[in-house]
């Protein structure tokens, strides 16, 4: 192999990656809001909440969880999901 | 490329992991985004110097170049090129650099994934991921390099050659499967340890390592059960599962697993068990690394070990560092973990669970408490006493027919409280189905373990296709869908829940194919051309002994034609015995080995292996095993891939 191959080499395979990592470290400062990362963790409790009530109501039209447990288990998640909505609008 | 550049990129690599725990330790402290995205870049360039290392390792194996150690040592110029490139993980050194590779497989992906998520959790995930990249780092840099050069004072112009029993198409197969599977649980640990170092403990880390412990879950399943269908073809004891402690080693964080991710199910419907779930994950890859030292360390005897070495103390190191400081983070974390919630009633499916939980990690001390105990004793008696099978087989088979029991009692039971007239509904047709079978398997004449695992299995069966039926039939009803759209809908709808019971069937299958074993028939004896043997109702008839020269062995070929007891052709075997490294002037190095033959059925496999060969006389010494429902194990093997494959498939939000 000659030299230019392996310095063609060296370049593509060390150099360019230290590059690519020390790359960021030149722009500007930036630093991300509290408030974006827990509307992310909101939204994906909601899906979570809107899923348990589905399952729920599956396991009732099923025939295995009784009329009152159904009612009451359905009652706390959906008060549960009411309260998440309110904190996502709230943003 | 040069093996000095191999060596090169697993330098870089150990000094961008250093840079990663350092960037990121940073920014979690004073969250300047920049340093965020450098120690991302890092933990990605880690990744990529770990592939490059790999890539190149694995030219130089193809290539033959015996100027380094490892490629001398389990390559020679005969060796077949799949298996010039299953070397990689053949030896100490591959090996590792493979655990690695894999690893930084798996850290590249979940880095890519999550970039637009988890961004509180993302940190320290990347920081867990690269301290274990970073152990290896320093196996593989500073303990067993795998580009060492090869320490002869002549020129190497052939290698030693990979060891016969791993020149198996399987066991190309079975070692990554398997290190797919213990590594994959890294990523389930490393969200853990980031949701402690958060203080977020709430259900939501618990949503992003579902599909990865699953992942993993399915490949360690894979992995053990590849391992179980390796040794039943190629090490000739008709068996495939012997606890051999390597064996052991990945079937104990399986358990730990399989109860995690039952158990993570709670967390997410009822935010329960976080303290339990945080032991299970913990415990879960600390098995794996385990693991790792047990197949690696040379400090038990297996049959799956091929290499020994001084490693031991480092990896056991590193295993209690995982322990001290993921506990110790635990009890800083404690008040987080307490769950706000109890459980409301004894027969409810939480309860179930946690049941299930109990027995699933009690299973998982009997079998660490076995595998340790000869190491134990030696320790502290100086004389090594030796636990086999029939210690496990006692502890284990009750076990297990606890937790078949469970697998047909949880789905039966309600979230919170089963009323006693669902308990009533729910149970009696399967009970109904798991006495009448117990009545046939009796009248038959079958006893004992046997009769109790049987109809288990039938009880089992019956609780999974009942709630196949009730979830169609309540869609039929609600939705007035046929019922093939009824049960595709809903296995679409509700994936993880109907895989799980896809997979209960494959386990259901495997419990009938290990009862099976009770019936197991051997026979040893010799033949000459032409003469018959009878075993438990076959006529074997030697019709031939004949010689082929190959690439790499040696073989004599038995050719043996199976009658059974009317007169029935059923098939003509070909057990062989094999010189393998037959040119070597060495005869010391010269190595045999019984390459065996199977005929497979549903019912039975008739398993021959031929153990040794009289040239002069022209005798063929012989081992016949009838071995009933094996194939049943190996088709619960595909259910379970299955199941699992459906549960993993993503669904529409």
């Amino acid at each position: 192999m000659s030299l230019i191959q392996d310095y063609s080499l060296v370049l593509i395979f060390f150099i360019l990656p230290i590059i690519f990592v020390l790359q960021p470290l030149f722009l500007a400062k930036m630093t991300k809001s509290k408030d974006e990362t827990n509307l992310v963790s909101l939204k994906r409790k909601k899906r979570l909440l809107y899923r348990q009530i589905k399952e729920l109501e599956m396991e009732f039209d099923m025939g295995n969880v009784n009329d009152s447990d159904y009612q009451n288990s359905r009652n706390a998640l959906k008060q549960e999901v009411s309260s998440v909505i309110a904190q996502i609008k709230s943003f | 490329m040069t093996p000095v550049a191999g060596a090169v990129a697993l330098n870089l690599a150990f000094g961008f992991s250093i840079l990663t725990v350092l960037t990121l330790s940073i920014y979690s402290r004073n969250g300047d985004q920049r340093l965020f995205l450098t120690g991302q870049r890092l933990a990605l360039g880690i990744s990529f110097f770990v592939f490059l290392a790999t890539f190149i390792l694995t030219y130089q194996l193809i290539g033959s170049n015996f100027h380094i150690d490892y490629v001398a040592r389990y390559t020679s110029l005969e060796t077949p090129f799949i298996y010039k490139i299953s070397a990689l993980w053949a030896g100490q050194s591959g090996s590792l650099l493979f655990w690695l590779f894999i690893l930084s497989i798996y850290s590249t992906i979940t880095i890519i994934q999550n970039q637009s998520k988890h961004h509180g959790l993302m940190p320290w995930v990347i920081i867990s991921l690269a301290i274990i990249q970073m152990f290896f780092l320093v196996l593989t840099n500073f303990v067993t390099n795998p580009f060492m050069p090869t320490e002869a004072d002549f020129l190497v112009t052939n290698g030693n050659g990979l060891n016969p029993l791993l020149q198996n198409v399987t066991m190309a197969i079975h070692p990554p499967t398997l290190y797919l599977g213990y590594v994959g649980f890294s990523v389930p640990f490393a969200f853990a340890i980031s949701a402690l170092m958060n203080r977020d403990t709430s259900p939501l880390w618990i949503q992003s390592i579902r599909r990865w412990t699953l992942v993993a879950w399915l490949f360690l399943s894979m992995g053990i059960i590849l391992g179980g269908w390796w040794a039943y073809q190629e090490l000739g004891w008709g068996g495939y599962w012997a606890w051999d402690p390597v064996e052991n080693a990945s079937f104990m964080p399986w358990l730990t697993a399989t109860a995690f991710l039952h158990s993570i199910i709670i967390q997410e419907k009822k935010d329960m068990l976080r303290i339990w779930n945080m032991v299970l994950i913990i415990l879960t890859f600390s098995l794996c690394i385990f693991g790792t030292f047990l197949t690696r360390s040379g400090v038990m005897s297996s049959v799956h070990s091929f290499t020994a070495s001084s490693l031991g103390p480092i990896f056991l190191t590193f295993v209690f560092l995982i322990l001290v400081s993921s506990f110790g983070i635990m009890y800083t974390r404690r008040r987080e973990l307490r769950s706000k919630r109890r459980m409301e009633s004894f027969t409810s499916r939480e309860s179930g669970f946690l049941f299930n939980n109990m027995v699933f990690v009690v299973m998982c001390f009997a079998v660490f408490w076995g595998t340790l105990f000869p190491v134990i004793s030696e320790a502290v008696r100086g004389t090594k006493i030796t636990v086999g099978p029939p210690f496990f087989n006692q502890i284990n088979i009750p076990i297990g027919l606890i937790l078949l029991t469970l697998t047909g009692i949880g789905p039966l039971l309600a979230w919170r409280k089963t009323g006693r007239q669902s308990l009533v509904r729910n149970f009696t047709f399967p009970i109904l189905s798991g006495l009448i079978g117990s009545a046939i398997f009796l009248f038959f004449g079958l006893e004992g373990t046997v009769v109790i695992s049987f109809s288990l299995c039938m009880f089992v069966t019956t609780t999974i296709f009942i709630e196949f039926f009730r979830g169609v039939r309540a869609r039929k009803n609600k939705f007035n869908e046929s019922i093939i759209t009824a049960l595709r809908r809903m296995v679409s709808k509700n994936r993880s829940r109907y895989g799980g019971y896809v997979v209960h069937l494959g386990i259901v299958f495997m419990f009938v194919g290990f009862t099976g074993h009770a019936f197991d028939k051997e026979k040893e004896f010799s033949l000459k051309k032409g003469e018959t043997e009878h075993v438990a109702g076959y006529e074997f008839q030697l019709i031939n002994i004949s010689e082929a020269e190959r690439p790499n062995h040696y073989a004599w070929i038995s050719e043996l034609q199976v009658i059974d007891n009317k007169g029935r052709f059923i098939t003509n075997l070909l057990p062989e015995k094999r010189i393998y490294f037959h040119k070597n002037p060495d005869v010391n190095r010269r190595q045999p080995h019984s390459e065996l033959d199977i005929h497979s059925t549903l019912n039975k496999d008739i398993y021959a292996i031929f153990s040794a060969v009289d040239n002069e006389n022209g005798i063929a010494f012989l081992k016949i095993m009838i071995n009933p429902l094996v194939h049943w194990v190996w088709i619960g093997g595909y259910i379970l891939i299955f199941g699992t494959l459906i549960a993993l498939w993503p669904r529409k939000e």
